[in-house]
């Protein structure tokens, strides 16, 4: 048991919304492949931090732990990203830990993401199938459109492109370019298409895709690759037809 | 979702946007060009200030084409300019250097135009008057930096036009349209720094 090497952790910590963050340091023992979730694992099984003091243990939220719920993602060293997919060894230490800063502040690394699913609910991310019969089946897909918008459904709500993004912030209204891009996906959809007018309706308001200020950040930040500003300028396209014609008819 | 749409919001900032190029933008470019006539000597250049301000209706054709299009542009871009955030010290990203540099470059033009105007159009807007302003270091790079910054706000505005009005859509297409827009700045760059060389004595 000679020389355990150790794990060094920063984390910026806040007992609650109201309360005044500070800094803490950390020392866990080191295994091989670990990630973030598993050094806030070994802090909660024993909190005690690098000065030997007994404290709290750290807050955080992860849920599937294969990067695909989001529920893991704070900023790491910087960089806002997943936890669960955020290895140890890929880190430079001390690994300083801070919550996302976009959302309200719950407690330590666990945030509210609440207005992401607000903005979705705006943007009509969904398709309305219920009735009081059977509808019958839905138009096909193209296999190829299918493949190509599969790449679009893997958003899983994380903030990543939020927290990068320069447009979002508490002195604006914008939704940001997850929602936007999740109105690109419904309305590719051969259903989803049908309530097409709807969601770009949506995009036309007050914090709607009008609100972009072309940083690109967003597309960079992305863990899963979606082509954020692509989706944005082509719903750019979309808006200024769908909001001619409906003025032009008017 | 029931609540209302503000329903002017989409429509003011697709005017906003169309406006820095029709004619905010045509009109830096033309009056960049024209201004060239200064380096052909004092007279000339007087000459086509005279010229330019006896033009009949003058005044209606600058009150709707330059200053009502530009005050609408300025007062609404610095709302937007309120409504960011910049990050760059977290993402250093050359996009999002152009985006603070849009904003700051905007801020300083409004500065900017606001002085030259105030100097020049309702002033004297003579060869010497300038020529005096710019004689003083600081008045040359308050001018050069006015005249640059404005073109970058331009170029690079025009770089985000593309993409506003759905033209440019992939990342290939954006990345030909900002070599082009590049191009621009740095013509347009160089005639307005030789416009402004001429009053250099
Ligand atoms: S491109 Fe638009 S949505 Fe993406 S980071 Fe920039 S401002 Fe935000
Ligand atoms: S678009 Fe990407 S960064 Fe944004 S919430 Fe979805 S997965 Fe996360
Ligand atoms: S726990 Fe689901 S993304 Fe990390």
């Amino acid at each position: 048991m000679a020389d355990q090497k150790m794990i060094r952790l920063k984390i910026r910590r806040q007992d609650g919304p109201d309360k005044a963050a500070r800094w803490e340091e950390f020392e866990v023992p080191y295994r091989a492949k670990m990630n973030i979730i598993s050094c806030l694992m070994d802090i909660q099984k024993n909190p005690v931090n690098a000065q030997g003091e007994r404290t709290s243990p750290v807050v955080w939220e992860c849920n599937c732990l294969e990067e695909v719920c989001g529920a893991c993602t704070m900023n790491i060293n910087g960089q806002s990203r997943q936890a669960c997919s955020a290895l140890v060894d890929q880190l430079e230490q001390p690994i300083v830990l801070e919550p996302l800063t976009k959302f309200p502040l719950v407690r330590d690394l666990m945030v509210d993401r609440q207005i992401m699913f607000d903005n979705l609910k705006k943007v009509r991310a969904w398709i309305p199938i219920d009735g009081t019969y059977n509808l019958g089946p839905g138009p096909r897909m193209a296999e190829v459109k299918r493949q190509w918008a599969y790449e679009l459904s893997k958003c899983m709500t994380c903030g990543c492109c939020m927290e990068a993004c320069p447009q979002v912030n508490s002195r604006s209204k914008f939704i940001g370019p997850a929602a936007i891009s999740q109105v690109r996906l419904f309305n590719t959809h051969p259903t989803g298409e049908m309530n097409k007018h709807e969601r770009l309706e949506a995009l036309l308001d007050d914090g709607g895709i009008t609100d972009c200020g072309n940083a690109q950040n967003c597309v960079r930040a992305c863990p899963k690759g979606i082509p954020l500003t692509t989706g944005i300028a082509d719903l750019n396209r979309e808006t200024n037809k769908y909001a001619l014609d409906r003025w032009l008819r008017k | 979702m029931s609540t209302r749409q503000s329903p002017y919001h989409f429509l003011i900032r697709r005017v906003h946007s169309l406006l820095g190029l029709l004619p905010i933008g045509v009109f830096l470019a033309f009056h960049m060009v024209l201004n060239l006539s200064a380096r052909a000597g004092a007279e000339t250049y007087n000459k086509v200030i005279e010229t330019m301000r006896n033009f009949p209706g003058i005044f209606v054709i600058e009150l709707i084409v330059i200053f009502i299009p530009i005050a609408f542009h300025a007062i609404y871009g610095s709302w937007v300019v309120y409504t960011g955030q910049s990050n760059v010290l977290r993402y250093r990203y050359a996009r999002n250097w152009f985006y603070i540099i849009q904003r700051i470059s905007g801020i300083y033009t409004v500065i900017f135009v606001v002085t030259h105007v105030y100097l020049l159009r309702f002033g004297e807007a003579t060869f010497a008057a300038l020529q005096h302003f710019v004689s003083n270091p600081a008045g040359l790079i308050f001018y050069a930096l006015g005249v640059v910054l404005a073109i970058f706000h331009f170029a690079n505005g025009l770089w985000a036009f593309a993409i506003t009005w759905g033209l440019t859509i992939g990342p290939r297409s954006q990345q030909i349209w900002s070599y082009v827009c590049g191009g621009i700045f740095i013509v347009l760059s160089v005639v307005g720094l030789s416009d402004l060389t001429a009053f250099l004595k």
